[in-house]
């Protein structure tokens, strides 16, 4: 059996009178390059925010490496990176200096975070405006940065809220590039996004949540199966996509008998 | 200036942005924090209201005697005061200013008057304006008590005085912001200010020269300065009121026709930075040329210092590096020495004469350091604030949020210390090197002041942080709430200071304050590592709130 990389017991959140995560018991196997999915307001951020120590869990227990993040949390960030909701990013510092900063917090020496940083700008093509405030990075260069700053002390699990969000096809393709490789070497990679097909491409396990409740968790393939098996038989004539087991899950329906005359 | 109708849209849209501004009022009042922070503003009005209607009354009984004794000229006194402080004070107490960011409403088809009428709405919202209004009010009530036929024409005198006022007042910072957003023109406005500070040390030479002789050439010299004076704004109203009191209306609407002469000028000026940010000026550094830069770098190493962690060093190394790129910190750092300065010009009563400091030298390192102090306070009553989105880091980091704390602390004590320094420098250059006496006791002082400030400020930090935004003039103001709880700790640090060098003074001994307030700074220390050793526990406590409060866009 795969060592787990990170799990949870009953995770609960609430706000206020509001549970935006419920009772949700997650198993991420080291190694794995997990999708965490789920419509708008389902909990991923909230869940992830969880995960890394953003956000308290009301109640519930997690798991990660093996150590509970409540009583090891300094041990259990120093084994993760993390490129959050709103990136993390210390806007008035050059690229090369958050980098250096960022490795220095994790613990990395003045030269190894130095060297860290100058290759990781290399292979990101950041390194070409040392001046430049992050500030005034673009949208995908700040999301190369945020991911060069959550590896920049080769963490053994990367979380990723959203990472593609906003980024052109270029950009996606580095960013995807270093994620494959960290797969290729072990690492577990734990991320959230609304692209489907790159969730698809990229992920080998899922897990959907909506309203807060885990719906459906495994393999592309176990959650293929699920679904399939709980339609009448002969209708799923070709393989499901991710987008239509996601569908069936959540249920997506539709709203297009309200028409909106005045709009073009 | 056509272009500055008013259409039904614009209206539409004024209206549309008061009922946003009223909504988030009444919105921010569901939670319990949003009412300590409408709690705080306001006392915080309450507190300045006092100050403010006091001041009314003076400039009430003022005009009323300037004018029933027929000298009304002197009202020029008055307007030149309220002209001061309506423009100095903005830029003085850049970090108690509130320029309230309205770029993100470019977005919607906002005409450019809608923009510039916003800006200037938002602009007379600060404190110098809301008080000078009342001042010039109660000038015009004084007025029309002493000479009821002249409150119509004093009123509009005084009104195109309040939005001559207005305007330059935005000018002043809308240019200083456009100035210290960019390195270069910041170097030139540093070198300007440094060429000035060597320039006035002229000034005291050649006055002693002078002084008591009946030098011609001084003397021809005095009199064309000063008539200058009557050709600037406060003695163009004082003389349209005075003319029209003596029944010169030619000469009245002229002074009038000059102040809205000068008026207008400033809506030129203002006109050109605001329609430069409508047309969506970027200020940032990033503007100039960056610089490609091709083929083999140097390594960049952190900054590495003795004594200090890694994790420890990396925060002081970021915490230098945000104030050395923020202008408004920047131009917040050379205010005492400025204070210092104008405490020099400044005589002390209206035919001359040594100013205070000028009469007590010895009393300038420790105004200057009490001035210092007050104005680098808002560094540590707000430790997150600068961190925006990025205070996430710290949580997702394993560094213990102490000794991220304990860093921003380490950070802002250096800075103080420099400026302590450089306040000791220019007490010695602009008056005379302080006695040893008062040296020490103004540094035991301090040693009980910082750690006090920073005990205080830690806890605020945590339960009231504020997104702020130091590379923009009038976003470095910490929260309502902050500014009031600071606003006590102020006051309760100096009471005791002040108590205890009284109590010095009388006894002949100053040397007892600096061992008095070395025994309080040791309390001081106590209440500091008591405060520090809860911070981490504290900002867990209170993450979701520090990290919501700081991610807001």
């Amino acid at each position: 059996m795969e060592p787990v990389a990170i799990c949870t017991e009953a995770l609960t959140r609430r706000f206020g009178a509001l549970v935006a995560v419920d009772n949700v018991n997650l198993r991420v196997a080291a190694g794995q390059f997990f999708g965490f999915l789920g419509p708008n307001g389902a909990g991923k951020s909230t869940t992830i925010k969880m995960l890394t120590g953003l956000l308290a869990p009301s109640c519930g227990q997690i798991q990660v490496l093996g150590s509970d993040l409540t009583k090891d949390s300094a041990e259990v960030k120093r084994q993760i990176g993390v490129v959050p909701e709103g990136m993390a990013l210390f806007g008035r510092l050059t690229g090369c200096e958050y980098l250096n900063f960022a490795g220095r917090m994790y613990g990395l020496d003045r030269d190894r975070a130095a060297k860290r940083a100058a290759e990781l700008l290399e292979f990101m093509q950041l390194a070409d405006q040392p001046k430049t405030l992050v500030t005034d990075y673009s949208h995908g260069m700040q999301k190369k940065l945020a991911l060069a700053a959550a590896v920049i002390h080769s963490p053994r699990i990367l979380f990723l809220d959203e990472p593609f969000e906003g980024v052109d096809a270029i950009a996606s393709g580095t960013l995807k590039a270093m994620l494959q490789r960290m797969i290729a070497r072990g690492a577990t990679i734990f991320l959230t996004s609304h692209v489907l097909e790159i969730v698809e491409r990229l992920c080998s396990h899922v897990a959907i949540i909506h309203r807060g409740r885990l719906v459906a968790q495994g393999s592309l393939e176990e959650l293929r199966a699920g679904v399939e098996a709980g339609e009448a038989p002969g209708t799923a004539a070709e393989k499901l996509t991710l987008e239509q087991i996601f569908l069936r899950v959540v249920g997506g329906a539709h709203h297009a008998d309200q028409e909106l005359s005045w709009l073009g | 200036m056509a272009g500055l109708m008013v259409t039904r849209e614009t209206r539409g849209q004024l209206a549309a942005i008061a009922l946003m501004r009223w909504q988030l009022i009444v919105n921010s009042l569901r939670t319990l924090r949003g009412r300590l922070e409408m709690a705080s503003r306001v006392m915080m009005a309450l507190t300045f209201s006092v100050g403010g209607f006091a001041g009314a009354v003076g400039m009430c009984l003022g005009a009323w005697y300037f004018v029933s004794s027929g000298r009304m000229e002197f009202l020029a006194l008055l307007l030149w005061f309220l002209f001061l402080f309506w423009q100095f004070v903005p830029v003085v107490a850049t970090a108690f200013t509130e320029n309230a960011d309205s770029s993100n409403l470019l977005r919607f088809p906002l005409s450019y008057p809608a923009f510039f009428l916003i800006r200037m709405a938002y602009g007379s919202l600060d404190l110098a304006t809301v008080l000078g209004s009342l001042w010039l009010a109660a000038m015009a009530v004084g007025i029309g008590f002493a000479a009821p036929g002249l409150f119509a024409w004093a009123a509009v005198v005084l009104l195109a005085f309040g939005v001559v006022n207005t305007l330059l007042a935005r000018v002043i910072f809308a240019w200083i912001e456009r100035w210290l957003a960019r390195r270069r023109t910041r170097e030139i406005l540093g070198f300007v200010f440094f060429i000035f500070l060597i320039g006035f040390q002229f000034i005291g030479p050649v006055m002693n020269r002078y002084e008591g002789r009946a030098h011609p050439q001084a003397r021809q010299l005095a009199e064309r300065i000063l008539p200058a004076g009557r050709a600037l704004p406060p003695g163009l109203a004082a003389a349209a009121v005075a003319r029209a009191g003596e029944a010169k209306p030619a000469a009245a609407l002229g002074a009038l026709g000059l102040l809205c002469a000068y008026g207008a000028v400033f809506f030129v000026l203002l006109h050109a930075r605001l329609r430069a940010q409508y047309l969506g000026e970027n200020l940032s550094e990033a503007a100039a040329p960056a610089g490609r830069v091709k083929g083999k770098r140097m390594l960049y190493r952190g900054w590495s210092l003795p004594g200090v962690s890694g994790p420890v060093a990396a925060i002081l190394e970021k915490e230098f590096r945000y104030l050395l790129r923020s202008g408004p910190m920047l131009f917040t750092l050379v205010m005492p020495v400025v204070v210092l300065l104008i405490f020099r010009l400044t005589p002390g009563r209206a035919g001359g004469g040594d100013g205070f400091l000028l009469k007590a030298p010895d009393m300038a390192f420790p105004v200057g350091s009490a001035y210092a102090m007050l104005v680098l306070t808002n560094l540590v009553f707000n430790n997150f604030g600068p961190d925006g989105a990025g205070a996430q880091f710290f949580y997702a980091s394993p560094v213990r949020l102490r000794e991220v704390v304990l860093a921003k602390n380490l950070a802002a004590a250096l800075v103080v210390a420099m400026e302590i320094a450089l306040v000791w420098l220019g007490v010695c250059y602009l008056y005379r090197p302080p006695a040893l006496d008062v040296t020490l006791a103004t540094l035991a002082g301090l040693l009980f002041a910082l750690p006090a400030n920073m005990a205080v400020g830690n806890v605020l930090s945590m339960y009231a942080p504020k997104k702020i935004d130091l590379g923009t003039f009038g976003r470095q103001r910490a929260s309502s709430a902050t500014q009031f709880a600071a606003m006590g700790c102020q006051l309760g640090i100096f009471g005791i200071a002040a108590l205890v060098v009284l109590a010095a003074h009388f006894a002949g001994r100053l040397w007892l304050a600096a061992a008095f307030f070395l025994v309080l700074a040791a309390a001081a220390f106590g209440v500091y590592a008591f405060a520090l050793e809860r911070a981490e526990q504290m900002a867990l406590a209170r993450r979701e709130v520090i990290l919501a409060e700081l991610s807001r866009a």
